[in-house]
């Protein structure tokens, strides 16, 4: 490249098209993309495998380095151009891929497969460029979900031109802006034209850049400075790094602009020394711009000076307030200093002094070449034009997204990010960086500019963006940023110095389980006064995350105290293992997974029994959400924790010793206390507690309504998930501690509450949703539609109902896919109806999945329109409307839309299976308060309901849920009654201790799960015996070998 | 336009000079305004926010240290929000280091105590850190004792805007900010220092102190350097 | 009228505390009609007595043996004071708060000491990491600052609480 100092539009233009042969050359032409996050992810040595095997192989392809194009998911980027094709983006491109994409451009092919989208013309808003047509296989940039919605303005080269080189940033338009307003020659006109676009400063408080510009050109003084602001440091946040390593000259054009129209000679960028590679392309450009005759004393030949010097920071977080900035510059410490004087009037050293954030620098070319017409366009009235986002955290796709101002939350985390990763829930994200605040997931509406975010305790600061999912403890969160901004005060004033010191100190004990209510108030009137009265935006805005997390989350806050539990399992001391907080049981898995290991069946037993009393039952029919946060899944798969406690138990079942097992297990006693308590409802719930009541020393009586014990275990569950006589020697575990069940008798009915509240000490309700949810659909009252629970219930209590030969099932949760099961088993052909995708379905995966295997079809998207009858008054045909996905909904997943097509379904039975709530005439007549929900209200750490004495749990105050679920209310309910009775915390003392090792396993080599063995469909279909085979011992030992031994602390070793 | 302007405090007038602060123009007025790091005749910095005030018309707090008066201002200096946040920030101060005034040598002389006692302060509802500090005892005549250092900055400031020898600083940054003797070397081996004192009589607590007083003895003076400061040209 | 039952303990003080507490001269014959002494230095009483209406406690959280205590008295106390600054800030105690235990009696009983050094044995409380203030421990109902509070104060303290009434310090205390 050899400069040429650029005096006239001549000149100027020469170096353009100079540009646009390098941009477009009539040879293929490479660009691997190289910002520090490509380079991270191995571009340099793709670089040097293209540049190597070019020259090798004398191919004579153009190749270049560019910065980033903002996917940050699908680095390495390479853009591959054949002349008069689409760009083409080719996607994590490895050294090892250079070969074969060679081998394909010399054949005037693209490679396709690993093509991420093409680019067939592109708007550099300053210039377009028009690259060419074809290939119709690969999606368009703008067809991409990551870049759907986006609008390049700031990254509107990014990507795409060399940032080393100012001929490919001139080719594109660059210093057009800068010619223009030289060239008119009034600087008030171009201020005017920055204040009619409104353009607010990108740097998080949004002031109008022009007004600020107008405030600096009317000071009169012997020099004047511009300032870009580079010193980025929110955590998570690196827009203005990329946007610097990737197209560098725009950021001085915007200055030159600045420096030109407020009188000011001299700038200064002061940039991270953390960003090396930024400062590298920077000082590169401000090289070239002299060159050029683009900086100095005779800018462009239009007779103005002006001089660009960068400055390193050292790195200090407060250095982005602006007063500490200059103080920095200034060569001393950076503490900020009280405004007024604004830096406009008396900046540094003592001169009026402008500072804008690189972002808004971007900004200033595109508006004075478009006009402000142009700009207000894009974004929102009150603050127009887009802004850069780093979109990172629990989202499939992280990245720099470009959008206009407005975009609803939901957008930028659904639509563009992709939403939640391996399916879990997103819970909030959170803006602004370590002074910005959480937005809860029902917030997502929200549009994202200045006021809104503000007005809900957020700030739009620098563009970060952080998602957090279920896995994220909001407390936790709220700790990470007062740490960062505790370590990053600069000491100058008390409310930020020792405010938040004390805050942190707060937090931690939070997040050790140590923390009182005083403690939670003492923080909150902490956070309060540190934000209303510390000197500088970094205290002021520091306890942002404090205080929205507990505005938006403070129920986590209260479960840190109350219930000592984090539910994300972010809180170590809070957690054994990850499996163990996840389980509604907190069983405490490794220990039974280790004592396998050491070959101690019995102890395995006993662990597992005390820890849950029906263990046979829930390894067969738990949903499992210890699996689903197992660390191993990270390694290879998830350890398979419950299908090695049922062959635990089901070994154990088998054991001449069995009988004195449970002895053993009846030793765990307290001595009696003389307290009475009734169970009422003898499912999972009543069991549960029933039993740890029993353990505690108490007289635990069941009442249920049935003859057996069991509830829905028993009366619900097919017999070929859970056989019954399985669950008669499990329910051994429960009898052998003294449990007396009673039944069958009605509660209220034969025994009023009042009874039981004569009779005990304390009473314990947990008779669950036998009530079926009922649907208003046309053809519900003809004889052949029914709910799914008595169905259920007749089957397992021996009955056969006439289905017919074809059957429908509205539902998608397990008891559709149990009635589905059960019907296919009495030998009718099944489809299931189910209104969203598979992916949302509650069921249990394997369940939906060897329902398919045995013959059920299942129509997703489909909602039941009308059934129609026949004119016995039977089930003729169901008709289905077809659903789309539309909007996201407060629960994350998209919403079904009707749409017009309607299909028709012929069958004989509708099994309606959409769900199960509480008897009302039970919760009514209890007298007991209800939630507007038709639920039983209780206190949700003790389990208390209204009245005095009364305790309940179980799906009774959830709503229909799950086995396991149900029982940890169970075993909750019970420690909760026996402190209000005994008057002190005794809970600890029925556990026993095992002694066992614990050395967690030093490697874990890969090994695929042992799953179990189902029966083949086929066979299975036919008969209602268990249609799946436990682990073996071999499978189940290696499975125990599996565990990774996550309660294994430090100093353990 | 004309020199002199009025506001008002606390719903009443008073008369106050264009370009005073507004705790300038309280004190000229014989009205209180509790602050520690403002001292007469040294610039202001607005760092211990114990002098925040409402302003009428604005939404956040000032500092009454820092903020200009303007013709017409009206001013609260004493809401229960105010009070209850001084009193906070008080307290911080105390849990900060290691203030143990039973035997302090300005025990009953010193101006966190008495604001403390008048602003009600009885406990520190914060726990305290006790953190471990030096005191700095290489100087001939004076002592340096973080203990009692509330980083108010009036010694940094008094010995560079009135003395000129720049020999103190602030180290360090956030709870670990400290004062720091020139590149932080001990006091005695100080180049730039003048042995004049005059840091020590601007200290609000016995974090610098004279040598020879036992506990209770240390009296400060702040007048000479307001009146030195103000022939000099310095802020009144 | 069942008179008041009144406790008063020593921890980790001086005891001026309580010298103070004798200092308000005849006045104590007054509120000796209203109030019953059940517990404390200057009493024989071996127990902390259960429905004690008033407690002032002197002196910070120490020893495991304060901690303890003082946890009893929380629970069998109404109104509980923090008496002066070792109570209220835990003051001089404190100052042997930036070394570890261990260090500290090493330092004092060991090295520098020419008789016999040897560490105190069986007996002895052991100590808390820290010399704390009671508050961090317990809540405390009222704090009475001063080394020692003035006898005017703490007559004021039992006066108004004798009646039943909250007595209002704020600013006629000195701080610290």
């Amino acid at each position: 490249m050899t400069p040429h100092r650029i005096t006239d539009l001549a000149g100027f233009n020469t170096a353009r098209e100079a540009g646009l042969a390098k941009l477009l050359p009539p040879r293929p032409r490479i660009a691997v993309g190289m910002g520090t996050c490509g380079s991270g992810n191995g571009a340099e040595s793709v670089y040097h495998a293209f540049s190597d095997a070019i020259a090798g192989r004398g191919l004579g392809f153009a190749l270049s380095r560019v910065g980033c194009f903002g996917c940050c998911a699908e680095e390495p980027l390479v853009n591959v151009w054949l002349p008069g094709k689409p760009l083409v983006i080719l996607r994590r491109v490895q050294a090892s891929d250079v070969p074969a994409i060679l081998d394909d451009l010399a054949a005037g092919r693209v490679p396709e497969e690993i093509a991420l989208a093409q680019i067939e013309e592109w708007d550099h808003i300053t210039a377009h460029i028009k690259y060419g047509n074809g290939y119709p296989g690969i999606p368009s940039w703008d067809e991409v979900p990551f870049f759907k919605g986006q609008r390049k303005i700031v990254l509107r080269n990014c990507g795409l031109i060399s940032p080393d080189d100012i001929e490919e940033y001139l080719a594109v338009g660059g210093y057009q802006g800068l010619y223009k307003v030289l060239m008119d020659g009034n600087p008030d006109a171009a201020i005017e034209q920055i204040k009619a676009a409104k353009l607010r400063g990108r740097g998080g408080a949004g002031y109008q850049t022009g007004i600020k510009w107008e405030m600096m050109r009317k000071a009169r003084a012997e020099r004047k400075f511009v300032i870009c602001n580079a010193d980025e440091g929110d955590p998570g946040a690196y827009m203005n790094r990329n946007e610097i390593e990737s197209d560098p000259h725009a950021l001085l054009e915007g200055m030159i602009i600045g420096g030109y129209v407020m009188g000011a000679e001299e700038g200064i960028i002061y940039v991270r020394a953390e960003y090396p590679l930024a400062v590298h392309r920077l000082q590169l450009a401000i090289e070239q711009a002299r060159d050029y005759g683009i900086l100095g004393d005779n800018v462009l030949g239009r007779g103005f000076r002006f001089h660009l010097q960068l400055v390193e920071g050292a790195g200090a977080f407060v250095c982005g307030e602006e007063t500490a900035l200059i103080r920095s510059l200034e060569g001393r410490a950076g503490r900020p200093t009280p405004r007024p004087p604004y830096p406009a009037e008396s900046g540094l050293s003592g001169y009026p002094t402008t500072i804008n954030n690189v972002e808004t620098w971007y900004n200033v070319a595109p508006i004075l070449v478009k006009g402000p017409a142009w700009f207000t366009e894009t974004g929102s009235p009150k603050s127009p034009g887009t802004k850069v986002f780093s979109l990172v955290g629990k989202v499939q796709a992280t990245g720099l997204v470009e959008m206009p101002l407005g975009t609803p939350l939901k957008t930028f985390i659904y639509d563009v990010g992709g939403g939640g990763i391996h399916g879990r829930n997103i819970k909030a994200v959170q803006t602004g960086g370590p002074s910005g605040g959480c937005i809860p997931q029902d917030m997502f509406d929200t549009p994202v500019d200045y006021e809104t975010l503000a007005q809900i305790g957020s700030i739009m600061g620098s563009g970060g963006m952080v998602v957090m999912d279920e896995d994220n403890c909001m407390v936790d969160v709220a700790r990470y940023f007062i740490e960062f901004t505790q370590s990053e005060s600069c000491g100058k004033c008390v409310p930020c110095r020792v405010g938040l010191d004390k805050a942190l100190y707060y937090l931690n004990k939070f997040t050790r389980g140590e923390a009182t209510d005083r403690d939670l108030a003492l923080l909150d009137e902490l956070s309060r006064m540190v934000r209303d009265t510390s000197l500088c935006g970094l205290g002021q805005s520091a306890p942002n995350p404090v205080l929205t997390t507990m505005r938006h989350f403070m129920h986590e806050f209260e479960d840190h105290i109350r219930a000592r539990r984090c539910r994300a399992g972010v809180c170590e001391e809070l957690a054994l293992s990850p499996c163990e907080n996840s389980c509604p049981l907190h069983m405490n898995i490794p220990r039974y997974l280790q004592l396998l290991k050491e070959d101690r069946l019995e102890d395995a037993f006993l662990s597992v029994a005390i820890d849950n009393p029906l263990p046979a039952s829930t390894g067969r029919v738990c949903q499992h959400p210890c699996e689903n946060r197992c660390r191993r899944a990270t390694r290879d798969e998830s350890v398979n924790m419950r299908e090695v406690h049922r062959y635990i138990t089901d070994m154990a079942f088998e054991l001449p010793g069995y009988a004195k097992l449970l002895e053993r297990l009846a030793a765990c006693r307290l001595p009696p206390t003389g307290k009475k308590i009734a169970v009422v409802g003898g499912g999972p719930t009543g069991l549960a507690c029933a039993f740890y009541c029993a353990l505690l020393g108490h007289e635990a009586t069941i009442y249920d309504a049935n003859p057996k014990a069991g509830g829905m275990l028993r009366y619900a569950l097919p017999e070929y998930r859970l056989p019954k006589k399985v669950l008669d020697r499990e329910l051994d575990i429960v009898w052998s501690v003294g449990v007396r069940f009673v039944g069958p008798v009605k509660v209220p009915g034969e025994l009023s509450l009042n009874d039981l509240d004569a009779q005990y000490d304390a009473v314990f309700l947990a008779i669950g949703t036998w009530k079926e949810s009922w649907v208003y659909l046309p053809g519900t009252e003809l004889s052949g539609v029914r709910p799914a629970l008595p169905f259920l219930e007749g089957v397992a209590k021996g009955e056969t109902p006439a289905l017919g030969s074809r059957v429908v099932v509205i539902g998608g949760g397990n008891a559709a896919i149990d009635s589905a099961r059960t019907a296919l088993r009495l030998g009718a052909r099944v489809t299931i109806i189910y209104r969203r995708e598979r992916k949302d379905m509650p069921a249990i995966p394997e369940e939906t999945e060897a329902a398919e295997a045995e013959g059920a079809q299942i129509m997703f998207l489909a909602a039941p329109h009308r059934i129609v009858g026949n004119p016995d008054g039977g089930v003729q045909a169901i008709e289905v409307v077809k659903t789309r996905l539309g909007e996201y909904d407060a629960s994350g997943r998209r919403r079904p839309v009707p749409t017009d097509e309607i299909l028709r379904v012929e069958c004989d039975s509708v099994i309606l299976a959409v769900g199960e709530t509480v008897d009302q005439d039970f919760a009514k007549a209890s007298g007991l308060k209800i939630t507007p929900k038709g639920l039983i209200e209780v206190n949700r750490y003790t389990l208390e309901t209204s009245r005095p004495k009364f305790y309940a749990g179980g799906d009774l105050i959830t709503g229909a849920s799950n086995v396991s679920n149900a029982m940890g209310y169970g075993k909750k309910a019970a420690r909760f009654m026996d402190e209000w009775l005994m008057g002190e915390r005794r809970w600890e003392r029925i556990f026993p201790v095992w002694e066992y090792d614990q050395t967690a396993p030093p490697r874990a080599s890969a090994s695929r799960r042992h799953v179990v063995t189902e029966i083949a469909p086929a066979e299975r279909a036919q008969t209602f015996a268990e249609a799946t085979r436990g682990l073996t011992a071999v499978e189940a030992m290696e499975e125990a070998c599996r565990c990774l031994r996550c309660d294994v602390r430090n100093g353990h070793h | 336009m004309p020199n002199r302007v009025s506001i008002r405090l606390d719903g009443e007038y008073i008369r106050a000079t264009r370009g005073q602060t507004i705790l300038e123009a309280a004190r000229a007025n014989g009205k209180f305004i509790p602050s520690l790091c403002a001292m007469k005749g040294l610039h202001p910095v607005g760092a211990c926010r114990l002098c925040v005030v409402e302003v009428a018309g604005v939404g956040r707090l000032l500092p009454a240290c820092t903020t200009a008066v303007q013709d017409g201002m009206s001013v609260t200096t004493a809401s229960e929000k105010l009070r209850h946040y001084r009193r906070m920030i008080l307290e911080l101060l105390f849990a900060e280091r290691n203030h143990v005034c039973a035997v302090c040598v300005s025990n009953g002389h010193c101006e966190l105590q008495a604001l403390a006692k008048r602003l009600g302060v009885t406990s520190v509802r914060y726990p305290y850190a006790f953190p471990r500090l030096e005191a700095d005892l290489t100087h001939p005549r004076y002592v340096l004792d973080h203990n009692r250092c509330i980083l108010c900055t009036r010694c940094v400031r008094v010995c560079s805007d009135v003395e000129g020898a720049y020999v103190w600083d602030i180290g360090a940054r956030g709870v670990q900010s400290r004062l720091v003797c020139e590149l932080n070397v001990p006091w005695g081996q100080s180049e730039n220092c003048t042995s004049c004192g005059k840091c020590v009589q601007a200290c609000p607590t016995g974090a610098l102190a004279e040598k020879g007083f036992a506990a209770e003895e240390m009296t400060k003076r702040l007048e000479p350097i307001a009146r030195l400061a103000s022939s000099r040209g310095g802020r009144i | 009228m069942s008179k008041a039952r009144v406790a008063t303990v020593w921890l980790d003080g001086c005891s001026g505390c309580h010298m103070s507490l004798l200092d308000i001269d005849e006045a104590i014959l007054a509120l000796a009609k209203k109030a019953d002494l059940v517990y404390g230095p200057l009493v024989d009483a071996q127990e902390f007595p259960e429905e004690v209406d008033i407690t002032l406690v002197e002196g910070a959280v120490s020893s495991q043996d304060d901690l303890k205590l003082v946890q009893k008295i929380r629970r069998r106390t109404r109104l509980l004071v923090s008496l002066g600054d070792c109570a209220v800030t835990a003051n001089v105690p404190s100052l042997r708060n930036s070394l570890r235990p261990h260090d500290l009696l090493q330092t004092m009983y060991v090295h520098r000491v020419d008789a016999d050094p040897s560490l105190p044995g069986d007996g002895a409380p052991p100590l808390l990491r820290r010399a704390v203030p009671v508050h961090e421990v317990v809540p405390v109902d009222l704090h009475l600052p001063g080394c020692p509070p003035k006898p005017d104060a703490i007559l004021l303290v039992l006066g108004e609480a004798l009646e039943g009434r909250r007595p209002e310090l704020a600013g006629k205390v000195v701080f610290g």
